[in-house]
């Protein structure tokens, strides 16, 4: 008992050394990402879980400025898609063109990839190009032609959705959301972080430079770590109770949740939830889960896991809602 | 002429009478009887008709009855009787007597007019028979004009009958049967000794809830066996206590969002900074696998008991009391 003890002593302590660069990075995100601290947190949990995030928010809350700025902070490359109706699978991940002078076919990669992706409004393309999104997401890696390329670590995809003009969209489906190991909603900043935001975009000196501060393997190093973190079985059942919850609410009591649920979180919930609470504790510097870090982390796992009824739908019920009567009915261990 | 001739004569004539009586009586035959041939306006006057069938038809015709229009030649149907079948006698087959009752309101003389009646025999030939024609006289009411006009005659009254109120009878027992089972039930029926329920016993406050719990723990002294379990133990007997006590949902909670929440209960917060240490050992304990020393646990224990004991309800009796000791000294 005391080895194990001494373990996540040191374990507790590499990590608050290894988890340094956290603060130096929001540091320097913080010089030109005004709020939005919640947005900046829940990509580096992504980038740290090695999954990605699916952010919804109107237009112009810093979006393509904090993912850009992430990837200059990390020394990483960046790239943009706007996704329209007319996008192909081709003008994402690539495409064979032939060279008339070798009189061959090469390989033409395209915008995926990169470290960083922003996809923005992915719910304009048609379904052909999501999946070929959403499968490189999931392989994380590409194949055009006869060849596969693998894409370059770390590759955090950060999509976007606007929750308004939904005319003339494709819903990603369920399946292909469930992808997504984050679902961030975010919102507008506050009057005090728009004066500031204001007055920065309006300096004649210009918006500040974000340097590199973190080196791409120290974000590999650090996804070596995450998985390290310690979780309590206490904290399993913890995170299975939620997630089971979301399946069988009357087993918690919530039988007025049963004709609201359609359907509940996957295990893909339960891991993600349990990597995410991993990476949230790192992020903290701590070398161990704490029931705190799987309440913090649950909404932007489990929101687009969950399945609203028609029923749910008529009453303006949102996962939300559902999902908070949930953690306040489930035990903490 | 001789009188062998005329014994021979009235001999013969007697033979062919009876022989054409006889086949009268076996001939298909109608007759018609009115009970009276005088009425006066609105009278019943009843008509009965007999139809004879001859035994030589037994069971092999068929018969056509008549049927009166309901009104006829000033005469009007008010009832028709059912058709009266009579035991068949040696010389009929069938006799059937029918009787429908007439009025007439036409003041004269009238006629009850010839009825036909058809009888169809096995060999599909018909014999018609005619009832005989009736006069009836039809008279108004003779008025002696040459006395004084007397007034309408009063409602005459009905007589009384029991079944007209056999209800107000029923309702009335039912009402008197009523009356005396409350009367028995409140008056004269004999009552139960009531049962003496013993005083249910008093139920455990949270506080001596709490309180046994962690003397438990201190006796037992639990973490020599499982740290993990004991800090476990001893953070629900807190959470417990603070759910019951001060209706927080502290078992919903987690540690932070428990420190959080007890702001508001200022007897509760007073205790804080012992309460974050408290969570702070049962976290690291549970979760990162610390072991904290015998000391640590020994203090946390105690801890936990000076946050009960300091949040623990005063009686009222006490409180009155605290109320009432500063007017005495004012005094």
């Amino acid at each position: 008992m005391e080895n194990t003890s001494t373990d996540i002593k040191q374990l507790n302590e590499k990590i608050h050394q290894a988890s340094a660069f956290v603060d130096l990075l929001n540091m320097e995100l913080g010089k030109v990402i005004v709020g939005q601290k919640y947005m900046v947190e829940r990509l580096l949990i992504g980038l740290l879980a090695q999954g990605h995030v699916l952010l919804e928010g109107v237009p112009g809350l810093a979006k393509t400025l904090s993912i850009k700025s992430l990837s200059s902070a990390i020394n990483a490359k960046f790239s943009r898609i706007q996704f329209t109706p007319d996008l192909l699978p081709a003008d994402v991940v690539g495409t064979m063109i032939y060279n008339q002078q070798k009189n061959e076919f090469v390989v033409r990669r395209g915008p995926i990839f990169a470290n960083f992706i922003l996809a923005d409004e992915i719910n304009r393309a048609p379904a052909k190009v999501q999946s070929a999104l959403l499968e490189a997401m999931q392989e994380r890696q590409i194949t055009i032609g006869d060849s596969t390329f693998k894409l370059e670590e770390p590759f955090l995809v950060l999509a976007t959705q606007n929750p308004i003009e939904q005319e003339g969209t494709y819903t990603l489906p369920e399946a292909q959301v469930d992808r997504f190991m984050l679902k961030v909603v975010i919102g507008y900043p506050t009057k005090e972080e728009e004066r500031h935001i204001i007055r920065q975009n309006l300096n004649p000196e210009g918006q500040e430079k974000i340097n590199p501060v973190v080196d791409p393997q120290d974000i590999l190093n650090a996804r070596k770590l995450v998985r390290e973190v310690y979780m309590d079985e206490k904290i399993e059942r913890y995170i299975l109770d939620i997630v089971f919850a979301t399946r069988n609410p009357e087993e918690y009591k919530l039988n007025k949740l049963k004709p609201l649920l359609a359907y509940g979180g996957s295990p893909r919930a339960s891991i993600n939830l349990a990597w995410a609470a991993k990476a949230y504790a790192f992020t903290k510097r701590r070398g161990y889960v704490i029931p705190e870090d799987v309440r913090n982390i649950c909404f932007d796992v489990m929101r687009h896991r969950v399945g609203l009824t028609y029923e749910a739908e008529a009453e303006n019920v949102t996962s939300e809602n559902i999902l908070s009567e949930i953690l306040n009915a489930v035990e903490v261990p | 002429m001789s009188n062998q001739r005329i014994r021979f004569f009235f001999m013969v004539m007697a033979a062919f009478l009876g022989l054409s009586l006889q086949v009268s009586a076996q001939q298909f035959s109608v007759h018609a009887t009115a009970d009276t041939n005088h009425i006066r306006l609105g009278e019943p006057v009843k008509l009965q008709v007999e139809v004879k069938i001859p035994a030589s038809l037994k069971g092999q015709y068929q018969l056509s009855m008549a049927v009166l229009p309901d009104s006829f030649e000033h005469f009007e149907v008010v009832e028709r009787a059912k058709l009266d079948t009579l035991a068949p006698t040696a010389d009929f087959s069938g006799i059937f007597r029918q009787t429908t009752t007439l009025t007439s309101f036409d003041s004269g003389q009238w006629n009850i007019p010839p009825i036909k009646y058809e009888l169809i025999k096995p060999d599909q030939t018909v014999d018609s028979a005619f009832t005989e024609p009736l006069v009836i006289d039809v008279n108004t009411v003779a008025v002696d004009t040459s006395k004084a006009f007397k007034p309408i005659k009063s409602i005459r009254g009905v007589a009384w009958n029991f079944m007209d109120y056999i209800w107000y009878f029923v309702m009335g027992g039912v009402a008197v049967l009523l009356i005396g089972f409350v009367i028995w039930w409140f008056f004269l029926r004999k009552k139960k000794a009531p049962v003496v329920v013993a005083p249910p016993a008093p139920k455990e406050t949270p506080y001596q809830v709490a309180m046994r719990e962690l003397h438990t723990l201190e006796t037992d002294q639990p973490w020599h066996q499982d740290v993990k379990a004991y800090y476990t133990t001893l953070t629900d007997v807190l959470r417990n206590y603070f759910e019951q006590q001060f209706k927080i949902a502290a078992l919903e909670q987690t540690s932070a969002e428990l420190l959080q929440n007890i702001k508001p209960v200022t007897i509760l917060n007073q205790q804080r900074d012992k309460l974050q240490a408290i969570l702070t050992v049962a976290d690291l304990a549970k979760f990162a696998k610390l072991q904290p020393s015998p000391e640590d646990h020994a203090e946390c224990l105690q801890k936990a008991i000076a946050i009960v004991e300091w949040t623990k309800p005063k009686p009222v009796a006490e409180t009155a009391g605290e109320k009432a000791a500063p007017t005495k000294s004012a005094l």
